[in-house]
C-alpha cells in the first residue's frame, strides 16, 4: 500500500467554503476532493467537475429494458405458449405495454443505483478513509494531497484560505 | 426595467391580414360546401373549442401556480394570463355552434330519436343544452376577468392582502373549472358519438388542452423575445416551460393509453365502435396522433439539454400544438362528418381564429406590465436552479 | 438560492447545522422509553395473530375465508389496494415533490418513503395468500419450465406482479441511496463498537465527498423522474385488474387516474397520522411544521376533491350511458345490502377533506388527525364498494349473494397492521427519520432562525 498523506482544512460555512476554494484556485493548488455534509450548490461548477454520465447510462438501460420486455413478451405469445384470450391477436401490443414500462423503470433504476455506487466506490465493505468525523455533521473540508513532503507549505496555504482548523493526515 | 409590450400599428396591421386572409379562406371554403354544412359547423365547433380551451387551460396553469404558492411562475405569468382574457371571445364561437348544432350532434333532431338517445334527452336536448353553453361562457368569463382584474392591481397597490384575495379566487375558480372541464367537454364533444360514453373523456379533453397551452405558452415567449422584450426569462424559466410540456406529454400519453387499452380489452361493441370508426376511416391520423403527441416531445425533450433551448422547445411546441389540434379533429370529426375532410376550410377556419386568438393575446398583454413585479415570491424567480 | 421572506419558515426555533443532527439523532441514543416498547409489543402481539391467520389459510386452505360464488375477491382484495394506495404517498412525496422543487418535503420524505416500503410489504402479501397455494408462489414469475407453460402476460393480474415487485425494488433503493449519507451522519456520531460497525457497513463508505454529492443529486433527480411514472403506473395497473373487465361498476376508463388519486389521497392521510403522532412523540417539532401540515392538507383537498368529481363523474356517465346494469349498479351501491359502506365512504372521502378548505382546520394537528383517520376509513371502504358490490350483483339475478368476512380474513388484515407498525417502530429506533442532510440543505433559507457558526 503506497503511503499517503492529506492536509485538510475545515470550513463552517458552505460560504466560506467556495471563497476558500476559489483562493486556493488562484493559486492553481490542486484541491484533491471537497467534503461537506450535504450538496452544497454551485459547488460541481466551482470545483469544474465534468456532468455526470449516469443519466445516460440510466437511459441506456431502460431502452435495453424495454427491448427485452417488449420483445421477451411478443415471443412468449407468438411462439412459445400463444394463448387466445378473447379473441385477441397474438401480438397484442396494447396489454405488452404494462410490463415493457415497469421492466423499463427497473432497469433504468438498477443502472442508476450500481452505476452511482460502482463510480463513487461505494459499497458494503468499502473502507474509505473518513478524515474528520465532524464533516457529515458541520464542518465543510478541502483535502489536499501532500506531495515532496510540502506539507506545512499546504497547511498556511489552507489558514489563508479561510480555514478554521487545519490537519495532517497519514493514510 | 422590464420593457413593457407595445401593441404597434405594425403588429395589429399583421395579425388583421391574418385575421382577414383566415376570413377569406374560410368563406371560400364554406362557399364550397353549402351541401356539406355540418363540415361547416364541425370545423367552427373544432377551432371554437380548441382556442377556448386553451385560453381556459393557460387560466388554470396560473391558478395552479398560486395555490402552490410557487414562485419561478411569476416570471412568465403574463403570458398566460393575458391568453385567458380570449375565453369571452371565444365563448362567441360556442355560441356560434349552438346555431349549427343540429349539424353536428344527431341528439338534437328530437323527432328522429332512439331509445338510447331518448334515455339520455333529460340531458342532452337543445334547450339544457344551449343554458349550459351559455353558463360554461358566462362563469368561465368572469372568473378569467375577475382573476385578471385582482393580478394587475397588484402592480399598483402591492398590499400582501390582494395577494391572499388571489389564492381565494384561485380557489374558486378550480372548484368550478374541474366540474366544468369535464361537463363542458361531455356536452361539446362526447356527445357527438351519442350512443358511446368513457367516464374517462372529460379529463382527456382537457389534459389534451393543457399541453397545448404550454406549447402556446413557449411559443408566444418565442416571438415576444424576439421582438424584445421578456429578456428576463433565463434558462431556468424555459427548463420549467420544458418540464411541463414534457411530462404532461407523457400524461397525456398515459390517459390516452388508459382510455383505449380498458376499451380494446373489454371488447364491448358499444365502446369500441368509437375506436373502430377512427381506425377503419381515420387510420393514418389516428395512429399519427399517438405517435406525434407522444414519441417527438417524449424523445425531444428528454434530454437536460433540449428542455433549455428555445430552439428544441420551440420544434416540440410547434409539433405538439399542431398534433392535439389533430387529436381534437379525431375527437370531433368521426362522429360529425365520418370520413377526413381536410382543405381550404380547415385551413382558412383555423386561420381565421387563430388570428383571433392572437389579437387578443397581444392586445390584453400590452394592457399590463410584463412581470407582477410586486409579487412577494417574484424576487424567487431569479434565484433558482434546476440541478442536473 | 433566494427565498422570499414572506414565506413561512420550515423550520423552527435556533437551529445550526450540529442542532439538526443532534435533533434527529436523539431518538435514536438512549434507553426507548415506554411508548415505544409498548408500540412494538403490541404491533407485534398483531403480527403474531395475522401469522396464525395466514397459517390457517394455508392449512386449512382459502375455504377459512368467506369468499364464495360471485363474490371472489372480498377482504384480502380490499387490503392488497388499500396497502398499495397507502404506500404511494412515500414515493409521491420523494420523487413527485422534488421535481417540483418543495423543500418542506425534506422533513417528511424518509418516513414517508420507509412507510411506502413496509405498505408494499403489507399488500403484497395478499396476493400470495389469496392464491391458496404459497408455496408455489413463484409460480407467478416468467421462468424456463418443466411444464413448459409461461406466464399469462395479457393479464393484469401479471402485470401486478411486474409492478409491484419494481415499486418496491425502485422504493427500496430510492429509500436507501437517500439514506446513505444520514447513515454516514450516525456512524460518526458513534464511538467505536459493534454499533459503529454495523453503520460502517450500511454507509457504504459514505464520506460527503463533493463528487458523490454530485453523483448522488444527479442519481437522485433522474430516480424521481422515473419513480414519478411508476408510481402512476403501479396503482393504474391495479385499476386495470378491474376495469378490464367487463362488470359494471368495474369497467370503467376513469380507473387509473381515479386510483391513482385516491392512492396520494390515502397515503398522504396515513403519512399525517403517523407524523403528527411521531413528531411529538420524538420531540421533531421543530421540524414538522404547521406549515408542512398545511402543504399536506392542501395535497389531500386536491386529491380528495378529484376522488370527488370522478365519484360524481361515474354517477353521471352511469346514468348517461343508459346502460341498465351500470345504472343498478350505482343504485345497488347506494341503496342495496352493503347501502351503510357506501355512505361512510361518502362521507369520509368526499365531505371530510373539504373541511380543509378551512385555515383553520387545515392548520390544526388535531382536527388533521382525526381527519386523516376518516380519510382511510373511506378509503378502505371505497375499496369494499368497489369489489363488493358489484360482484355480488351482476348480471344475472339469480347469481346474487352476499358476502362477510371470516374471522381469518380479518385476522390478516391485522396482522397487516401488526406487521406495519413492527417494521415502523424498528425504523423510527435504528434510522433517522428525517432526511438530515437534505434538511441541513434548506435550513439556511428556510428556518426561523439560522445559526451560523464561524466568522
Amino acid at each position: 500500500m503506497q503511503e499517503k498523506a492529506f492536509v485538510s482544512g475545515y470550513y463552517l460555512d458552505d460560504k466560506d467554503l467556495v471563497e476558500g476554494i476559489r483562493a486556493l484556485q488562484e493559486k492553481d493548488i490542486e484541491i484533491a476532493d471537497v467534503r461537506t455534509p450535504f450538496p452544497v450548490h454551485g459547488l460541481d461548477k466551482v470545483l469544474k467537475y465534468r456532468r455526470s454520465r449516469l443519466p445516460r447510462a440510466g437511459f441506456v438501460a431502460g431502452a435495453f429494458g424495454a427491448a427485452i420486455g417488449f420483445g421477451f413478451q411478443a415471443w412468449v405469445f407468438t411462439e412459445a405458449w400463444p394463448l387466445n384470450f378473447g379473441g385477441k391477436p397474438f401480438l397484442s401490443v396494447p396489454s405488452f405495454i404494462p410490463v415493457t414500462f415497469e421492466l423499463t423503470v427497473l432497469m433504468a433504476a438498477f443502472a442508476l443505483v450500481f452505476g452511482f455506487l460502482i463510480s463513487s466506490k461505494l459499497g458494503p465493505g468499502a473502507d474509505n478513509v473518513i478524515f474528520d468525523e465532524e464533516v457529515t455533521n458541520d464542518r465543510f473540508q478541502i483535502l489536499l494531497e501532500v506531495s515532496n513532503g510540502n506539507s506545512e507549505q499546504l497547511q498556511s496555504e489552507l489558514q489563508s484560505a479561510g480555514a478554521e482548523g487545519v490537519k495532517h493526515h497519514d493514510v | 426595467m422590464y420593457k413593457s409590450f407595445e401593441f404597434t400599428k405594425k403588429i395589429k396591421s399583421f395579425l388583421i391580414a391574418t385575421i382577414v386572409i383566415g376570413a377569406v379562406l374560410a368563406v371560400a371554403g364554406i362557399a364550397m360546401n353549402l351541401d356539406h354544412t355540418h363540415r361547416i359547423w364541425a370545423n367552427v365547433l373544432l377551432n371554437g373549442f380548441f382556442f377556448t380551451a386553451i385560453a381556459m387551460s393557460a387560466a388554470f396553469f396560473v391558478i395552479v401556480h398560486v395555490l402552490g404558492e410557487s414562485g419561478w411562475h411569476t416570471s412568465v405569468q403574463r403570458i398566460p394570463e393575458a391568453m385567458a382574457m380570449y375565453v369571452p371571445i371565444g365563448g362567441v364561437f360556442m355560441l356560434l355552434v349552438l346555431v349549427g348544432m343540429h349539424d353536428i350532434y344527431h341528439w338534437s333532431h328530437t323527432e328522429h330519436l332512439d331509445e338510447i338517445l331518448l334515455g339520455k334527452s333529460a340531458y342532452l336536448n337543445p334547450m339544457f343544452f344551449s343554458i349550459r353553453t351559455v353558463a360554461y361562457i358566462i362563469i368561465w368569463s368572469l372568473l378569467v376577468i375577475w382573476f385578471r382584474k385582482t393580478s394587475l392591481k397588484t402592480d399598483t397597490d402591492a398590499n400582501i392582502k390582494l395577494f391572499n384575495r388571489q389564492r381565494g379566487i384561485a380557489g374558486i375558480f378550480i372548484v368550478i373549472f374541474a366540474v366544468t372541464s369535464s361537463t363542458s367537454a361531455w356536452d361539446w364533444i362526447m356527445s357527438i358519438d351519442a350512443h358511446w360514453f368513457s367516464t374517462l373523456f372529460g379529463w382527456y379533453i382537457f389534459v389534451s388542452t393543457f399541453v397545448s397551452a404550454v406549447a402556446v405558452v413557449i411559443l408566444l415567449l418565442f416571438v415576444l423575445r424576439r421582438m424584445g422584450y421578456m429578456e428576463h426569462i433565463n434558462d431556468e424559466h424555459l427548463h420549467d416551460l420544458g418540464k411541463y410540456l414534457f411530462g404532461f406529454s407523457i400524461f397525456w400519453a398515459y390517459l390516452w393509453v388508459s382510455q383505449y387499452l380498458l376499451i380494446w380489452y373489454s371488447n364491448i361493441p358499444e365502446e369500441t365502435i368509437y375506436y373502430v370508426k377512427r381506425i377503419q376511416d381515420f387510420e393514418g391520423l389516428f395512429y399519427a396522433n399517438v405517435i406525434i403527441n407522444f414519441l417527438a416531445p417524449f424523445l425531444i425533450l428528454m434530454a437536460r439539454g433540449t428542455k433549455r433551448k428555445l430552439n428544441w422547445l420551440i420544434a416540440a411546441s410547434i409539433i405538439v400544438l399542431l398534433g392535439h389540434w389533430v387529436d381534437m379533429y379525431l375527437a370531433i370529426m368521426p362522429g360529425a362528418i365520418g370520413h377526413p375532410e381536410f382543405g381550404i376550410l380547415e385551413i382558412g377556419m383555423t386561420v381565421f381564429v387563430l388570428g383571433i386568438f392572437l389579437f387578443m393575446f397581444f392586445r390584453n398583454f400590452a394592457k399590463a406590465p410584463v412581470v407582477p413585479e410586486n409579487h412577494p415570491y417574484f424576487k424567487e424567480s431569479f434565484d433558482y436552479d434546476n440541478i442536473r | 438560492m433566494y427565498v422570499s421572506p414572506v414565506r413561512e419558515p420550515l423550520i423552527s426555533g435556533e437551529k445550526s447545522y450540529s442542532k439538526v443532527t443532534e435533533d434527529i439523532y436523539a431518538p435514536m441514543t438512549g434507553k426507548p422509553g415506554k411508548l415505544w416498547f409498548g408500540g412494538l409489543t403490541l404491533a407485534l402481539i398483531a403480527l403474531g395473530f395475522g401469522l396464525f391467520s395466514i397459517f390457517i389459510t394455508v392449512w386449512d386452505g382459502i375455504g377459512t375465508w368467506g369468499l364464495d360464488r360471485t363474490i371472489g375477491w372480498g377482504w384480502g382484495i380490499t387490503n392488497f389496494v388499500w396497502w398499495v394506495g397507502i404506500g404511494h404517498a412515500g414515493t409521491f412525496i420523494s420523487a413527485i415533490l422534488l421535481l417540483f422543487r418543495q423543500k418542506w418535503r425534506t422533513s417528511i420524505n424518509r418516513s414517508a418513503e420507509a412507510m411506502t416500503i413496509f405498505a408494499v410489504m403489507c399488500a403484497g402479501l395478499f396476493p400470495l395468500i389469496h392464491m391458496g397455494r404459497l408455496p408455489l408462489g413463484f409460480f407467478i414469475f416468467p421462468y424456463p419450465n418443466t411444464r413448459d407453460v409461461w406466464v399469462n402476460f395479457n393479464s393484469p393480474l401479471l402485470w401486478d406482479v411486474f409492478a409491484i415487485s419494481t415499486y418496491l425494488t425502485v422504493s427500496l433503493l430510492f429509500w436507501y441511496m437517500g439514506l446513505i449519507p444520514d447513515i454516514g451522519t450516525i456512524r460518526d456520531r458513534l464511538k467505536n463498537g459493534i454499533q459503529k460497525k454495523i453503520y460502517a457497513f450500511l454507509s457504504f463508505g459514505w464520506t460527503g465527498s463533493a463528487r458523490h454529492w454530485a453523483r448522488h443529486e444527479s442519481m437522485s433527480l433522474i430516480l424521481a423522474g422515473l419513480a414519478a411514472p411508476l408510481v402512476l403506473s403501479v396503482h393504474t395497473i391495479v385499476s386495470f385488474d378491474f376495469a378490464t373487465s367487463v362488470i359494471p361498476g368495474w369497467h370503467t376508463t376513469i380507473f387509473p387516474p381515479y386510483f391513482v388519486s385516491g392512492a396520494v389521497f390515502s397515503g398522504f392521510a396515513m403519512v399525517l397520522t403517523l407524523m403528527i403522532i411521531t413528531r411529538k412523540a420524538i420531540n421533531l417539532e421543530d421540524y414538522i411544521t404547521k406549515a408542512h401540515l398545511e402543504s399536506m392538507n392542501k395535497i389531500i383537498i386536491a386529491t380528495g376533491s378529484i376522488v370527488g368529481i370522478a365519484y360524481i363523474t361515474e354517477l353521471f356517465i352511469a346514468w348517461y350511458s343508459g346502460v341498465v346494469y351500470e345504472q343498478y349498479a350505482f343504485v345497488n351501491r347506494a341503496f342495496g345490502p352493503y347501502w351503510w359502506a357506501y355512505w361512510i365512504m361518502m362521507t369520509c372521502n368526499v365531505i371530510t377533506p373539504q373541511l380543509f378548505w378551512i385555515k383553520k382546520i387545515r392548520r390544526s394537528f388535531a382536527a388533521t388527525f382525526v381527519i386523516s383517520i376518516f380519510v382511510n376509513i373511506g378509503m378502505w371502504f371505497e375499496r369494499f364498494v368497489i369489489i363488493v358490490t358489484s360482484l355480488h350483483r351482476d348480471f344475472l339475478p339469480s347469481s346474487w349473494s352476499m358476502y362477510s368476512p371470516t374471522w381469518v380474513e380479518v385476522g390478516i388484515y391485522i396482522g397487516t397492521f401488526g406487521l406495519f407498525f413492527t417494521l415502523f417502530f424498528l425504523f423510527i429506533r435504528f434510522f433517522p427519520v428525517i432526511a438530515i442532510a437534505e434538511v441541513k440543505s434548506v435550513l439556511k433559507t428556510s428556518s426561523e432562525k439560522f445559526i451560523k457558526k464561524g466568522k
